[in-house]
């Protein structure tokens, strides 16, 4: 079995349309699916006992479940109440609900980093909870939550090949149409699998060195504040699920 | 339409049966990758070998940085090409395993660097031979420490079955894909085999809490 390259030729610019639309679906997933991420985040400490328990419920039940069955159940569930929608609609909705409850664990991971007196001392001075979060919390969770946020991004980019299976023309779809062709899966899943590793590798390596930085930051905060680095780091180092 | 739970009741005993081929998949995946990634964390902390460990650290970063759909299709199509032709249940575990060792490794290692390094000296200086220090010493409190994230790549493992379906392997997914093909009620079907999911993985995650305890217990 000798290497055809040809193929990485003939099909390169197909393969690369495929990886555009992968990273349109994973972008606007990220636009929907971090909002998303705050409401629940937010919504399970609130003081609602109801909103606080359906917050708690679609955490658990996202995140206790495959996400491919996620999205076939969504992909027939819509059509069954009357909502018809492109597959690759669907796509996104689906990994921005599925990515939401990730983003929700990492910033309520932020939030519990910043020391409660602040949120009190905000309400103290008259200020409402939401205006405390928004002004007082949220802007000193954002630089700390930034590394994780982003890894969980990146397992987004690696969740949607999963789309591939609700015919969603993306990179993956894309490579098993042109080993569908040419009969040649070496060269057509090889090829996207460099991709997704440079793009993952990339931007990887881009919140390891700005992960570096905090944390180098965070033991200077702990040197002249024990307990306030701790935090950080402990933030910093959660780990965002794959 | 309206949902209509006699199809979720009838196709319960075969999403069952699917459910047991996922659990069985799952724990073999699971314990072939416990084992290479201990070989793998065993060796590397051994040898300490520039070119074994830049090997594993290129393999770590490969298979975190790609889809494990991909992996699985890699393995699955490509194996037959060099003449290793094993079916797709077994191209499935081997896939699994693959993946989720290089995750193993990670978690490994952040136990071991838990273990204090004055453990390694005191043994060499007793006369203990690495085996046994591994076996009796290391290891035991490198698994206790790792158990939350174990537990948690179990379940990862576990929500990485149904791709196999995508190869033919008649996992719980494929079960469920078979059925509602058949009677055109995917909601309910899909319903069913979501619910099995969930309740599987929820007490495997609770588990993780029990299982510390016990070992917890032990440890003093």
């Amino acid at each position: 079995m000798g290497l055809d390259f040809t193929i990485f030729i003939d099909y390169g610019p197909r393969i690369l349309q495929g990886f555009l639309l992968t990273v349109q679906i994973v972008a606007g997933a990220v636009a929907i699916g971090l909002p998303l991420g705050v409401l629940l985040a937010t919504g399970r400490q609130s003081s609602l006992p109801p909103v606080r328990l359906l917050c708690t419920i679609v955490i658990e039940v996202v995140r206790n479940t495959p996400f491919m069955i996620q999205v076939f159940l969504l992909y027939y569930v819509l059509p069954f109440y009357g909502l018809r929608m492109p597959a690759n609609l669907v796509g996104v909705l689906g990994l921005a609900l599925f990515g939401s409850v990730y983003y929700a664990e990492v910033i309520r991971g932020g939030i519990d980093a910043i020391p409660r007196g602040q949120l009190e001392s905000a309400r103290a001075i008259g200020m409402s909870k939401w205006q405390a979060m928004r002004n007082i919390v949220l802007p000193q969770t954002l630089p700390i939550i930034l590394p994780p946020l982003g890894n969980q991004t990146l397992s987004l980019v690696k969740e949607s090949a999963i789309l591939s299976t609700i015919t969603v023309q993306e990179m993956t779809m894309t490579a098993l149409r042109v080993q569908g062709e040419t009969f040649r899966p070496f060269e057509a899943f090889i090829m996207i699998a460099l991709l997704y590793w440079a793009f993952n590798e990339t931007i990887a390596m881009a919140l390891r060195s700005y992960e570096r930085k905090l944390k180098r930051e965070g033991a200077e905060a702990e040197a002249v504040a024990p307990g306030v680095g701790a935090r950080l780091l402990a933030a910093v180092q959660g780990r965002a699920a794959r | 339409m309206k949902f209509d739970f006699s199809y979720t009741i009838d196709a319960m005993p075969r999403l069952l049966e699917g459910a047991a081929m996922t659990v069985q998949v799952t724990l073999i995946g699971f314990l072939l990758s416990l084992t290479l990634a201990t070989v793998i964390t065993v060796s590397k902390t051994t040898l300490q070998s520039r070119l074994l460990d830049g090997v594993v650290a290129v393999y770590v970063s490969f298979i975190r940085g790609t889809p494990i759909l991909v992996q699985i299709f890699l393995v699955y199509y490509v194996l037959p090409l060099v003449g290793i032709d094993i079916g797709p249940i077994a191209a499935g575990i081997t896939a699994i395993t693959l993946n989720s060792a290089a995750y193993v490794i990670e978690i490994l290692r952040g136990g071991l660097a838990a273990i204090p390094k004055g453990q390694f000296e005191a043994a060499r200086s007793l006369g203990v031979p690495t085996l046994p220090l591994w076996r009796k010493v290391i290891l035991p409190q490198v698994f206790i420490i790792a158990i939350p994230p174990l537990v948690n790549e179990f379940t990862q493992v576990l929500k990485s079955t149904p791709l196999l379906a995508t190869i033919t392997v008649v996992e719980l997914m494929r079960v469920s894909q078979q059925i509602f093909s058949r009677n055109y009620h995917p909601v309910e079907v899909l319903t069913g085999a979501f619910v099995l999911y969930f309740l599987i993985c929820f007490v495997v995650s609770r588990a993780s809490i029990r299982l510390e305890r016990h070992f917890a217990l032990r440890r003093v």
